[in-house]
């Protein structure tokens, strides 16, 4: 096996057999819980379409995937790093190169067995309703260059950091600011510099996307603009973590 | 020639770190770097390692001069690094099998027992590391530093965290490889540990090469000669054979004051004196050696 | 005197309201397909009528539907936001005679007792006209989707829970 999957079958492993990686996947899983519970109890929520719950799980989901991704990147530099356990690793014969790879498929496998999860929550909240399986099909490929953007970003931030809870701070600012768009009333984003952002920000992109196609019906191959939009995200967030990564020191 | 540094220089956030070290090491010696803490002796075995970029001076290492950034430079290189973190939720097995793959050296179960049984943690393969002590962490990283069977070993505090019997099992695995041709840079605090395991010493202090050499040669120069206080159960036997004794200083009561040769190893001299019938029951050093040398050096510098 | 007054008064009173009193009249009738005892998530439909009953053309009709809560004790007014998107009708101007016609959609969002009623105005006109009220009563509706939602909100939880405790356990064994 060549180092690249050898490190992306650890990392997962931190994920999946590590304590601190299944109490980070059971904080995901309360949190989708939780907004399945809300609708049930909730007089108002539990009448809404079945196309916007669909709609809601997808972005909620979305942006616990980008929540988990940037936190999973950002340990598994400025994390090992603190643990001791990344200069070992850079010391074996394996490339930089190789090992960011490896560390990349683990954030790949942390969103795939995230996204693995939610699909009974979806499944859950909109089987009757419209739209369920281009929802999940949608989220899939929205949904993946943003959060997978933001494990890169977590890994560039997390190889130039002094620290991984400074790397934490600046990836959690980043990413509320780009999960705006779910908090921010309509009004704001049909300001001027609103819609800017909008045209601009991946998490509105992938957002807008699961809008035209679970709730307006639209085809997903309509959704070609926004799916430019996460597909320069991730380009530009590998590249910083490929750039970062080679400067890492002790 | 397996590492030879001269005149390194290397400053880290616009601070000169190391202004002026050098050393030397070939195969099958134990090359101990000494120096009060902050001198530039991790840095110095980072910059070897390639993790670190200096400003100036050579580094050769494995016959490259580009550094420990070659793949097959690293591929003989073998690292115990000073903060030594492991995956916890790993086995002691899985985690030497995880790094010998990525040696090029995928291992049979029976290869990592024996790795394991080398460093005394074969009974605890099958557990977590998370449930591992500190002394055993110690062991696992140095079974890891060996599983490329490399030619040059950087070990930084090897005995961290052993209990007395651990270190001396440590530097007999530590001479063992020596005796077989392998090079090791041991960087430690422990002047004990680098009496016994080296041949050749180098002295950091503030980021310079204060002394290096041969162990013996350094402090024969500077004049130190280690004294100890044996204590004897009888009289000397007559045809007494003074086995690596530089002079006998006094005679106390039952107390016999004696000087050593530095080049020599005291633990050594005793097993001799023993063998010849010399009737002692207790040994006390009274300074001298290389206690005496670094103190002097490091007291000069600092003032 | 006092007679007089007392007559002269009592004929304007009838004469003047007649002159300013709205030519307009409205109907309100439930939709036939609406369910005969409705529960929370159905959908009523009412239609209304609005005729000129005047003489003159009236311009700029406006008319609203406004939905009360009598339950005694929740009496209050209802925000149709959830309800239903269509709320009014404008600009209409209607001739002599002319009616506008108009079916009135909601959802039906909480259970309860309700009165609805359509209202409506003209531009130059100086009184309110009234339908007659509609009353219709929403039934509560039993907690939907929870046999699809409680086993995955519950048990993906648990059974993460299980792998921890496991995870837990395996790691106190091997001290």
């Amino acid at each position: 096996m060549n180092a690249t999957k050898l490190i992306a079958r650890k990392e997962a492993g931190e994920l999946l057999l590590n304590l601190r990686g299944l109490i980070w996947l059971m904080a995901v899983a309360v949190a989708l819980s939780a907004f399945g519970m809300l609708l049930i109890s909730d007089t108002e929520l539990s009448l809404l379409d079945n196309a916007q719950v669909v709609y809601d799980m997808a972005g909620i989901v979305t942006a616990l995937g980008a929540l988990l991704a940037l936190i999973v990147g950002i340990d598994a530099v400025a994390g090992e790093r603190e643990r001791g356990s990344l200069v070992p690793l850079l010391l074996t014969p394996a490339s930089r190169g190789a090992i960011l790879g490896g560390k990349l498929g683990g954030v790949a496998i942390a969103w795939a067995v995230m996204y693995a999860l939610s699909l009974p929550y979806l499944w859950a909240v909109g089987s009757t309703g419209q739209n369920m399986l281009d929802g999940m099909l949608v989220a899939a490929l929205l949904g993946t260059p943003v959060v997978l953007g933001f494990g890169f970003f977590g890994m560039g931030l997390g190889s130039v950091a002094g620290s991984a809870r400074a790397a934490l701070l600046v990836g959690l600012v980043t990413l509320v600011v780009s999960v705006s768009p779910l908090l921010l009333g309509p009004s704001l984003r049909q300001s001027a510099i609103g819609r800017m952002f909008d045209a601009v920000n991946p998490f509105s992109a992938a957002v807008n996307a699961y809008d035209a196609v679970i709730i307006d019906s639209q085809s997903i191959v309509a959704q070609s603009f926004h799916m430019l939009v996460a597909a320069i995200w991730l380009v530009l967030t590998l590249v910083f973590a490929r750039v970062s990564f080679r400067k890492i020191a002790r | 020639m397996l590492l030879k540094i001269e005149d390194l220089r290397l400053s880290l956030g616009g601070n000169r770190i190391l202004h002026d070290v050098h050393l030397e090491l070939r195969g099958g010696q134990i090359y101990g770097l000494i120096g009060p803490n902050g001198a530039g002796k991790s840095t110095t075995i980072a910059a070897a390692l390639g993790l670190l970029v200096p400003d100036g001076g050579s580094i050769n290492i494995l016959g490259q001069t580009s550094g420990a950034d070659d793949p097959d430079v690293r591929r003989r290189l073998g690292v115990l690094p000073e903060k030594n973190g492991f995956y916890d939720w790993m086995t002691a097995e899985a985690y030497l099998m995880f790094f010998a793959s990525l040696y090029s050296q995928p291992l049979t179960q029976s290869q990592v027992a024996s790795r394991l049984t080398k460093v005394g943690l074969e009974p605890r393969a099958g557990q977590s590391i998370g449930t591992f002590s500190r002394g055993m962490r110690q062991r696992l990283g140095l079974a890891r530093a060996l599983i490329g069977d490399p030619a040059l070993l950087l070990l930084d505090e090897p005995t961290n965290g052993l209990d007395p019997r651990g270190r001396r099992e440590i530097h007999d695995l530590l001479l063992d490889l020596a005796k077989s041709g392998v090079g090791i840079l041991l960087c430690t605090h422990l002047l004990d540990d680098v009496e016994r395991l080296c041949q050749r010493i180098g002295i950091i202090v503030n980021g310079k090469t204060v002394a290096e050499g041969d162990l013996g040669e350094l402090i024969r120069e500077r004049g130190h000669l280690s004294r100890f206080h044996l204590r004897l159960a009888g009289e000397l036997p007559t045809d007494v054979d003074n086995n690596g004794i530089s002079s006998i200083v006094a005679r106390e009561g039952e107390w016999l004051i004696v000087e050593v040769d530095a080049g020599t190893r005291p633990d050594e001299i005793w097993r001799e004196l023993l063998f010849s019938g010399w009737p002692i029951v207790e040994i006390r050093r009274n300074g001298g050696g290389l206690e005496d040398l670094y103190f002097s050096l490091t007291e000069r510098v600092a003032a | 005197m006092k007679l007089l007054a007392f007559v002269v008064a009592t004929g304007l009173a009838l004469v003047v309201p007649a002159a300013f009193a709205s030519p307009l009249t409205i109907s309100l009738q439930p939709a036939t397909t609406n369910p005969a005892s409705p529960q929370m998530g159905d959908n009523l439909s009412f239609h209304s009528i609005i005729r000129n009953d005047g003489t003159a053309p009236v311009d700029g009709v406006i008319a609203w539907i406004s939905l009360v809560q009598v339950d005694k004790g929740k009496e209050q007014p209802v925000d149709l936001e959830d309800w239903s998107a269509h709320k009014a009708v404008t600009a209409v101007d209607l001739e002599p005679n002319a009616i506008v016609e108009t079916d009135w959609p909601m959802r039906l969002i909480q259970a309860g007792q309700y009165r609805v009623v359509i209202s409506a105005a003209s531009r130059s006109g100086s009184e309110l006209t009234t339908s007659p009220f509609a009353n219709f009563t929403v039934r509560q509706k039993p907690v939907v989707e929870s046999l699809r939602i409680l086993p995955i909100a519950l048990g993906i939880p648990l059974v993460l829970a299980g792998a921890i405790v496991w995870r837990r356990r395996r790691h106190g064994k091997d001290g």
